[in-house]
């Protein structure tokens, strides 16, 4: 009785070897990018007039190396968790670590509320458009968030700053606080606490999960449009169950897979997103440090940075493939 | 016996890019408490519609229908659409034709067997259990604790079709709509889910709708067959004496296309020349005619009306078979 | 496709890319005052306010219709160009690999990722941060060197996206019976490839580029936010930018290039939703 499945594929390994592929040439091109820089990294970073000084901070840089052992040295660095620094002249660094550990959680924060906001505004849209497809309300739904979605983020976010924070002065159209309060942020006065948290972070979650809810809405829409065509919503139907409880408990899951996957994969570009919109809201992420890492020309750190999202784009990748199975278990057979 | 369905001139029809397609078009059936009935036709002849659209589970918007049905005393095509939903399991249940594309593939058997008898019997947990493992036992599944843990897709063809058949007797339905039930499996196993089917009609006391392309699989186990044709009833009568007194020309075409053992193939089988004619545009005529062996001049331009003999044959031709022409 | 058997929506995406493209190419023999220069006795004019300055003036005096129809042409070029090559280089990859498979398909497809697995606005940053420098921070790159450096970067980042488009199409195609029975018949790949694979895969390479022309414009518009993109107001993107703090006395001097960007966007994505509807009737769920 039933499928046999012994047969076990070595798909996962190939997949799991294709993704370090992806990381180790993703650094090494950047790697290599900044090498092959219009002016040396050694006519930025060192300004030391004595030859041999000279000499002796384009070692410390690893700049005498050719560009493969360059990427080797910083690669062996990475691995053991040295990221790399900011290189100011003097020279001093500063080691990017310490940015990071900053910066990222308060972009990881940004991104899941994004995606919480997206996810829980698009699912039911998406549910609520694709039952009543074709109807005017379907028809609502989709030009809205069509026109809302070619509104680009940046645009929205710069509106929002201005309207909502300044013009009507709702929440500040500026800056950052730490959900919990440290003894540093009370002895400065800083804006802490979880409510002053949520104020900060509404716009920018605003303008980024709007782009994101069409595009959420729409990828729901047309599974869920297919899957309300399958004979097992028929069948459950034909059980005399409420059109609600069909929606929720036999329609939504199978239709989720694309949804669930294109979110986990949104995770890399949403970086992005935030790079532009944590600019315009001064919010204290990672895509701001990138903004100015690349504006004060500190390109090891923009290494680090760029090395950590393609490890991210990996890490979802797997979450995706880990997952998908358990959502779904048709997909199983049909992801190759 | 009492009447359990009654459908009066039943029309269905859909709207289409090329304009309106009438499915079914003016049916009338009966089915008493009890009985069998045979719906044949090929596919397009509008059995499926009739069957689905006599449920009520035509929700489309495409979807007109006209016509009244009447299931146990209750006008359904006046009635809302939460009182049509409530006849749904415990009134009338359906067996679909593809057991894997029924069944939903991400829930597990269990999970999809309980869920009626919870919300429409309002049985606990544990005694949805107790009776799931019962209905599964009914329909001769081996090991029923270990089936309701599992994915459909972990089940072969036949057993996904037991597992459909127990959801559709869960909520104790007078009446059973089983849509090709036979269709997507082995021929091995067709005739074991007919045989089943059967022999469960006779312990619950059901009425049965069987609908199928195959004259052969109705054969031996309904009461009475309808051939439908292009969206109407063509012949109708009680199973033998359909058998034994074939009215209708096209209803002849179809047992001659059924393959048999006893006959010395001639190297090829015998099909049905031509085509089902265009239901957006329907002809003036008999919508036969075109393919009919036996055509004359009047069965192009007259539509034969549905003629009743004593012993309650029905049929819908100018020039039955069997009486002299 | 009729122009005729089109809904409005697509209609009015059609006109408005139409001037877009007629402000491209003819826009600098329009009879308006020169992007350039800025009016002194008119600060701040608001819409329709004045027949001289249209669309009014933002607070410097700029006549904002003329710098629209300035915008237009590096915005739109700059799009055309990177997603025209980037498109050309990405479905060329992509279809031949796909089509033959094995190794050389392996090494295209982990290309493609490394590529995708920097976010494209991030990958498009770092390249015109790192391509469009000077030894002394204080010497600005020239416009026109910048120019070549997005178009360069941008078209890095279509590449994948577009192959990627291009390569799964093949894949679905390739295995039709009409090519395997043009294989059969002793048809050289080259043939094959041109006859049976590039019609077929085309359309949907097209529906993707005219969401990609959108994407584009975005990208470009963000970039000359940051301050790496194209600066002093020449392109739509930077009109924005360099408004962002008179938003208070002079609104509209933002939402005119707003409009215009966002308009060309929409049109953009719809033209490609409705080129992609269309392959969908077609070829149903594949």
């Amino acid at each position: 009785m039933g499928l046999d499945r012994t047969v076990k594929s070595t798909e996962p390994l190939k997949r799991l070897a294709q993704l370090l592929l992806v990381v180790l040439g993703s650094t090494f091109l950047v790697s290599l990018l900044i090498r092959l820089l219009p002016v040396g990294l050694e006519d930025i970073y060192v300004v030391n007039p004595d030859p041999a000084g000279r000499a002796r901070e384009i070692h410390n840089l690893g700049l005498d190396l050719n560009p493969f052992a360059f990427y080797l040295r910083w690669l062996n660095g990475f691995i053991h968790g040295d990221f790399g620094s900011y290189v100011y002249p003097g020279p001093t660094f500063v080691p990017v670590s310490q940015y990071i550990t900053r910066t990222l959680p308060v972009t990881l924060q940004l991104i899941f509320y994004v995606q919480i906001v997206a996810l829980t505004i698009s699912i039911p849209l998406g549910l609520l458009s694709a039952y009543k497809v074709g109807t005017r309300i379907d028809r609502f739904i989709s030009n809205g968030l069509f026109i809302f979605s070619s509104i680009p983020s940046f645009v929205l976010a710069l509106i929002l700053a201005f309207y909502i924070g300044v013009k009507l002065g709702w929440v500040p159209p500026l800056g950052y606080a730490q959900p919990f309060c440290s003894a540093e942020d009370i002895v400065r006065a800083n804006a802490c606490g979880f409510r002053e948290h949520f104020k900060m972070m509404v716009l920018p979650v605003v303008a980024l999960a709007v782009p994101l809810i069409a595009s959420y809405t729409r990828l729901l829409r047309t599974d869920v449009i297919a899957t309300l065509r399958e004979d097992f919503v028929t069948m459950a139907a034909s059980k005399g169950l409420s059109n609600r409880r069909i929606l929720w408990t036999h329609v939504f899951r199978p239709s989720s897979v694309t949804l669930f996957t294109s979110a986990a994969l949104n995770m890399g570009g949403l970086i992005g997103g935030a790079l532009v919109i944590e600019t315009i809201f001064s919010v204290p992420g990672i895509g701001f440090e990138i903004a100015l890492a690349i504006a004060s020309r500190q390109y090891f750190a923009l290494q680090a940075y760029i090395a950590i999202i393609a490890f991210g784009y990996v890490f979802f990748n797997v979450i995706v493939d880990l997952t998908i199975g358990r959502i779904d278990p048709r997909s199983r057979e049909r992801r190759q | 016996m009492s009447s359990l369905l009654s459908l009066s001139n039943l029309r269905i029809t859909f709207d289409t890019p090329r304009g309106q397609l009438a499915a079914v078009r003016g049916v009338d059936l009966e089915i008493l408490a009890g009985e069998s009935l045979g719906v044949v036709g090929e596919s397009g002849s509008g059995k499926t519609v009739l069957s689905r659209a006599s449920m009520g589970l035509l929700t489309m918007s495409t979807a007109h229908r006209s016509g009244t049905v009447v299931f146990d005393g209750q006008d359904l095509s006046t009635a809302s659409r939460e009182a049509v939903r409530d006849t749904w399991g415990t009134g009338m249940a359906m067996i679909f034709q593809d057991p894997m594309t029924a069944l939903n593939p991400v829930r597990r058997i269990g999970s999809q067997l309980s869920e009626g008898l919870r919300v429409r019997l309002g049985m606990s947990r544990k005694e949805a259990k107790k009776r799931s493992i019962e209905l599964l036992q009914l329909v001769r599944i081996p090991d029923p604790e270990k089936a309701l843990r599992k994915f459909p897709n972990q089940l072969s063809g036949g057993m996904r079709q037991r597992v459909m058949i127990a959801i559709a007797l869960a909520c104790n339905p007078k009446l059973l709509f089983a849509d090709e039930p036979t269709t997507a499996l082995d021929v091995t196993v067709q005739a074991q889910i007919l045989q089943l089917l059967s022999d469960l009609r006779q312990e619950l006391d059901m009425s049965m709708v069987l609908v199928t392309h195959d004259l052969g699989v109705v054969a031996g186990h309904t009461d009475k067959i309808a051939v439908m044709y292009a969206g109407e009833v063509v012949e109708y009568a009680e199973t033998k004496e359909l058998f034994a007194n074939v009215r209708m020309p096209y209803t002849e075409a179809l047992l001659n296309s059924i393959p048999r053992l006893d006959q010395k193939s001639s190297g090829r089988m015998a099909v049905i020349e031509g085509r089902l004619p265009d239901p957006t545009q329907p002809e003036p005529g008999c919508a036969f005619a075109s393919r009919c062996p036996y055509v004359q001049e009047k069965c192009q331009v007259e539509h034969p009306e549905l003629q009743k003999a004593d012993n309650g044959h029905q049929f819908r031709c100018h020039f039955p078979l069997g009486v002299a022409r | 496709m009729k122009f005729k058997q089109l809904g409005i929506f697509s209609k009015a995406s059609v006109i408005w890319l139409g001037i877009v493209m007629f402000m491209v190419v003819f826009g600098q023999w329009i009879p308006l005052p020169k992007p350039t220069n800025f009016d002194i006795d008119a600060m701040g004019v608001g819409l329709f306010d004045s027949l001289k300055h249209p669309l009014g003036t933002d607070s410097n005096g700029y006549d904002l219709l003329s710098n629209v129809i300035r915008g237009a042409r590096p915005s739109m070029l700059i799009s055309l160009i990177s997603v025209g090559i980037g498109g050309l280089i990405g479905s060329t990859l992509g279809i031949i690999s796909a089509y033959k498979r094995g190794k050389l398909d392996y090494i295209v497809n982990t290309l493609f990722n490394i590529v995708l697995s920097v976010p494209a606005l991030v990958l498009g940053l770092a390249l015109v941060a790192v391509l469009a420098t000077n030894p002394d921070p204080n010497i600005e790159v020239p416009t026109s060197r910048r120019v070549i450096v997005i178009i360069l970067s941008l078209t890095i980042v279509i590449i994948p996206i577009l192959g990627r488009i291009a390569r799964g199409a093949t894949l679905s195609w390739s295995n039709r019976e009409f090519v395997v029975a043009a294989r059969s018949m002793g048809m050289k790949d080259s043939q094959i490839i041109m006859k049976h694979i590039v019609p077929n895969v085309l359309p949907a390479i097209y529906a993707v580029a005219f969401l990609a022309i959108g994407v584009v414009i975005v990208v470009e518009g963000s970039l000359s936010l940051l301050g790496v993109g194209i600066v002093d107001g020449v392109s739509w993107g930077s009109m924005i930018a360099r408004v962002r703090g008179d938003l208070e006395y002079a609104p509209h001097s933002m939402i005119v290039p707003v409009v215009v960007l966002a308009l060309t966007v929409i049109a953009c994505n719809q033209l490609g939703d409705i080129l992609r509807s269309q392959l969908d009737s077609r070829e149903g769920r594949l």
